[in-house]
């Protein structure tokens, strides 16, 4: 680093002006919402928490701003700075202008003449944000009422039924007298929108509005929000830490790290030129749902710094790649990147950062773990787990006294896959698809059971007597969502990685070396076994989570969703680690996860389960570079992808409602209620739909794939059930994203 | 790979900052140090300890016994004599009150503990088997719930109960009726308290190793309703000293020629007048003993308080005491 790039931190007071010059294209007189210096601390318990520090942005009518962070990173307090909607006790500094006027240091009662009308918010959770005990109708038009006093009653039910009807809820007339419970979640986030936009706010804010959502909602939430958008002409500031949701609509972004802006810049700026290994080691460290290339994923050590006290230095430096001795010396300001006033990055390094440097070189991410198994054709390997026909139904009754049998849930309907030694097999679908009962009957086999569960050649029905539960139970293990619930806070992790092996019957002597052996090959300190759960972070717990699943030797090990409550960062550490022991120990993973790009990342094999059957199984890069099933086709089209271009040129196929209940699951195909190819099919091929259950058959390539490919049709690892898998897709369901691209060249 | 097994320099910042606070201390000094920073607590427990002690040692300061009738000091006022004085047959107080605060205390632990120790174990049964084996027990508890315990009590101890009144001490009779009637409360709530554990995944972790019941009750539920055990124990200790004054002073109860706080101070109601020392010093030791309980409860109940429940926290609250 020459002395001559680095430029000495401005004087804190000056700060502002300086941002002023800087941001010579954004002239703030025109922007919508401009927020200066922002500054916010919380005096808690431990001392002050500075949660954000100097945040700088102006944003224009009409567009969108995309706030990334991991948790912790000051994304949310932001924004509920703007809003003025922080604890009194909070203490804000500097100045948020909504068209000029300043919002910062109103009182609550003045403020709430802006909330709701100029500027509005939606929330993370749809499940929570709606009062339960009001008609959805009641509150849209309570957010009317309040700002337009003089609104006659029909009007303001006219505009709630064009408001439900603009974020696409049916026959909204109907549904304004329906209850919050009586919506599915993605339905619950569109009226939050609803009521968000009622008053053509020229700011909306969305704190990660799709987190708690599946993808194929996530694909209609996002639609809805863009529509919304368009209507309103409202900016967006969307809050993420999933740097694919925003990829696809954000104009700019700011890439936020303990509490500071470390990166802003235009979309495809931050995403192709990325000039601060913060950001670079974000982007790397997403698997790529549409890349079937097998790379290691770049992992970011460490974990995100004490925000009690204020870095002397970078605040990244901890966990840079990069530090060099004047990194710890005053933290880097946001400046311009290679002479781009429109690119800035808080880094003394920016300037050697180019779109030639990899990421994984300069994270060091370690080379793609080889298994002993790899080259063995899967067909002469041992099975480790088998399922025949399993199926899991619960009754569903009414009535407190004599309960009448009214139906049954069929959550596990007719399920039959095999796992060979070394092979990671995952399941895919939507919440409510019946993934985790799978693992649950898995689990918890028992002889009665429906079907037959085979765990290391032997089968549940002879699974009596307990020592033959017992042998079963060593084969595998699990792993789970939560690390954090999963470890007992009571036990040291040396009595959490003990349980297992004492109950192996093992000596005090070699429970002690096995434990140490466990440690390190997790990648943990060995001195670390006498600390309680509570003092480690997530992705340390979820190490330990996987020491003790691995204690016993087991040859499966069932992942329930094992990164989900990681953050980005340290996901791509754990899925390494996984991959690496996969390859080490030549484990089989059983996984079930809602991330796609995970599954693709980590999974030989995929079943894509649809209320209770699976729709798709097979070789993933198969199944995801060529999927037969409307059902898989629409779940990977609402995958976001991290690349800019690629989200807003691609077709999309966003499928029409939610889940339909496994209680009035149709006769025929499941999924015909939704699906992309039975809307458009003439209605003689719509009947076949509606009474004939379509088999789960293997891929017949056409004889111009069969010529390619010069292989026996039947060793092509796919298996669908479809009766019409090249069919016309329906049109209304399809969305392709303006292609005019705002930023082309 | 090298890089999973590196050591990497955030994480040995953060194991810095994590001994450099020396984090890793026992949850029961954590519990034990918060409450010894409460000071009412540790008042409670220091009256408690006394009482106790008193209660053991006490009758070695005088000659006279619970028994033994001064024919010359009949319903004197205290004096060098008779510390606190003696009843209107001439007993000396002061080896009445020894003796029934000895009682009252022996009552209250047994009673407390071993109630406290019946919940834990039948709620968490219940808990975590479930389905039949639950409804069942549920049913039993519901239906000792609805029981009148007074009744019971009056009966046991004295008319009906005779054959049993030969063979046992009033007290022990007590005892067990009190025990019978004492527990299904705190059952309940550890039920339902170890069903939201059982939902918890480290239990599921526990049971897909195949770790049998039995342990999995007694290492994991157990443990983590812990702290509400002690609070229920100190709750039950007062609940069962009160319920025995209760009893005995409306004559069910303790029956002489045992003594009992409650018997001193039921007997002494119709001579408050007359007799005043009679009536006032059980009670006032009585409002010791409950007192300095409550106040314990206070501190421990503070101590096990899981929002409060970090170390920096305490860490904290010490460093200020000691910059104070």
């Amino acid at each position: 680093m020459s002395s001559g790039t680095f430029i000495e931190p401005a004087d804190p007071a000056q700060a502002p002006a300086e941002q002023l010059h800087v941001a010579g294209n954004h002239p703030p007189s025109d922007a919508v919402l401009s927020v200066q210096d922002l500054n916010v601390s919380f005096n808690t318990e431990n001392g002050l928490v500075h949660a954000v520090r100097g945040v700088d942005f102006h944003l224009m009518p009409g567009k969108t701003l995309g706030i990334v962070g991991e948790s912790g990173s000051g994304k949310s307090v932001t924004s509920l700075a703007i809003m003025g909607l922080l604890p009194p006790t909070a203490e804000i500094s500097g100045s948020v202008r909504l068209r000029g006027r300043e919002l910062l240091g109103l009182s609550d009662k003045a403020m709430c003449a802006y909330r709701g009308n100029d500027i509005a918010m939606v929330f993370q959770d749809p499940l929570s944000s709606l009062t339960p005990v009001y008609t959805v109708g009641t509150q849209i038009i309570e957010a009317l009422t309040i700002h337009n006093p003089g609104m006659s009653n029909q009007a303001k039910e006219a505009r709630a039924v064009e408001l439900l009807a603009m974020v696409g809820i049916p026959s909204p007339k109907n549904r304004l007298k329906a209850f919050p419970h009586e919506f599915s979640g993605g339905m619950r986030q569109r009226v939050m929108i609803a009521i968000a936009i009622a008053n053509n706010p020229r700011v909306l804010i969305a704190d990660e509005p799709t987190t708690a959502l599946d993808v194929t909602i996530q694909a209609q939430v996002l639609e809805v929000l863009h529509t919304a958008q368009e209507e309103t002409g409202a900016a967006v500031v969307m809050i993420t830490h999933d740097l694919g949701v925003v990829a696809g609509i954000a104009d700019d972004i700011m890439v936020m790290y303990a509490g500071k802006p470390v990166e802003t810049g235009r979309v495809d700026d931050i995403y192709y030129n990325p000039r601060m290994p913060y950001t670079m080691g974000l982007l790397g460290a997403v698997p790529r749902v549409d890349v079937a290339e097998k790379s290691s994923l770049v992992p970011i050590d460490g974990i995100p710094p004490n925000l009690l006290h204020t870095p002397t230095g970078c605040s990244f430096a901890p966990r840079c790649p990069l530090v060099a001795d004047a990194c710890l010396t005053g933290e880097p300001p946001l400046l311009p990147a290679a002479g781009d006033t429109g690119h800035k990055a808080a880094c003394i390094k920016s300037d050697e950062l180019g779109t030639d440097v990899d990421a994984l070189e300069i994270f060091s991410a370690p080379p793609v773990p080889v298994s002993r198994f790899d080259s063995i054709p899967r067909g002469e390997r041992a099975t480790v787990l088998e399922l025949r026909d399993v199926r899991k139904h619960f009754p569903l009754t009414k009535g407190a006294l004599l309960k009448r049998r009214i139906g049954t849930v069929k959550a596990v309907d007719g399920l039959s896959f095999d796992i060979r030694e070394g092979e990671c097999f995952s399941i895919v679908g939507e919440s409510g698809s019946g993934k985790t009962t799978t693992l649950l009957e898995i689990m918890e086999f028992h002889a009665d059971q429906d079907g037959e569960v085979v765990i290391g050649g032997i089968s549940n029905n002879r699974a009596a007597d307990a020592k033959t539960k017992a042998a079963m139970r060593r084969e595998m293990q699990m792993v789970f969502q939560d690390p954090t619930g999963a470890l007992d806070p009571r036990f040291t992790v040396y009595e959490v990685l003990a349980e297992p092996l004492q109950n192996a019957g093992m000596d005090k002597k070699a429970i002690r070396k096995r434990i140490m052996e466990l440690m390190k090959l997790v990648g943990l300190q060995p001195d670390h076994v006498n600390r309680f759960p509570n003092q480690f972070s997530g992705g340390q717990r979820q190490r330990v989570g996987i020491a003790r699943a691995l204690a016993v030797n087991p040859k499966l090990v069932v992942l329930d969703e094992p990164v989900s409550a990681l953050d980005v960062s340290v996901q791509a550490g754990v899925i390494n680690l996984l991959d690496k022991l996969r390859a080490e120990l030549g484990l089989s993973y059983l996984m079930v996860a809602h991330d796609l790009s995970v599954v693709r990342h980590i999974s030989n094999r995929v079943a894509v389960m649809y209320l209770g059957k699976i729709v798709e199984i097979g070789e993933v890069d198969r199944v995801f570079d060529n999927p037969r099933h409307p059902y898989t086709r629409a779940l990977l089209s609402a995958i976001p992808v991290p690349d800019p271009h690629f989200e807003r040129t691609r077709e999309r196929i966003i499928l029409k409602g939610d889940l339909p209940s496994p209680l009035d699951a149709p006769k025929g195909c499941n999924f015909a209620t939704r699906c992309p190819v039975f809307a458009a099919l003439p209605a003689v091929k719509q009947e076949k739909c509606l009474t004939l259950e379509p088999p789960l058959e293997a891929v017949r390539p056409s004889p111009a794939a069969q010529a390619l490919e010069s292989q026996p049709a039947s060793s092509a690892d796919q298996k669908f059930a479809c009766f019409f898998p090249d069919g016309e897709l329906d049109e209304d369901m399809l969305v392709v994203h303006d292609t005019a691209d705002p930023h082309a060249p | 790979m090298t890089n999973l097994n590196a050591v990497d320099p955030a994480a040995v910042a953060q194991d810095a900052h994590l001994d450099g606070a020396d984090v890793v201390i026992g949850k029961s000094t954590i519990i034990f140090r918060r409450f010894m920073r409460n000071r009412t607590a540790v008042a409670g427990l220091a009256i408690f300890l006394g009482l106790t002690v008193f209660s053991f040692i006490g009758g070695f300061f005088t000659p006279w016994d619970k028994e033994t009738i001064d024919p010359f000091n009949i319903g004197m006022p205290p004096s060098g004599d008779h510390y606190l004085g003696t009843s209107q047959a001439g007993i000396d107080l002061y080896a009445m009150t020894v003796e029934g605060t000895r009682i009252s205390i022996m009552i209250g632990l047994i009673v407390g503990l071993v109630s406290v120790l019946i919940a834990a174990v039948y709620g968490c049964t219940m808990a975590y088997f479930g389905g039949k084996v639950d409804r069942v027990m549920l049913f039993v508890l519901e239906a000792l719930i609805m029981m009148p315990a007074l009744l019971v009590v009056a009966v046991a101890t004295s008319g009906g109960g005779d054959t049993l009144k030969k063979n046992l001490p009033s007290w022990l009779l007590l005892i067990i009726v009190l025990l019978v009637f004492s527990w299904m409360g705190t059952a309940r709530l550890i039920r339902s308290l170890s069903m939201s554990l059982m939902q918890r995944d480290f239990v599921k972790a526990a049971q897909y190793m195949g770790v049998p019941p039995r342990r999995i009750v007694w290492r994991h539920l157990v443990p983590n309703i812990g702290s509400l055990l002690v609070l229920d124990i100190t709750r039950g200790v007062t609940g069962a000293i009160l319920a025995e004054v209760a009893f005995s002073f409306i004559g069910i109860g303790i029956k002489l020629p045992d003594v009992s706080l409650g018997v001193l101070i039921g007997g002494a109601t119709s001579q408050v007048q007359t007799f005043p020392w009679m009536f006032w010093v059980p009670l006032t030791v009585m409002f010791l003993l409950t007192g300095s309980l409550a106040m314990m409860n206070d501190g421990l109940r503070d101590a096990f308080d899981p929002s409060s429940s970090s170390v920096g926290r305490a860490k904290k609250n010490s460093a200020k005491k000691a910059g104070k």
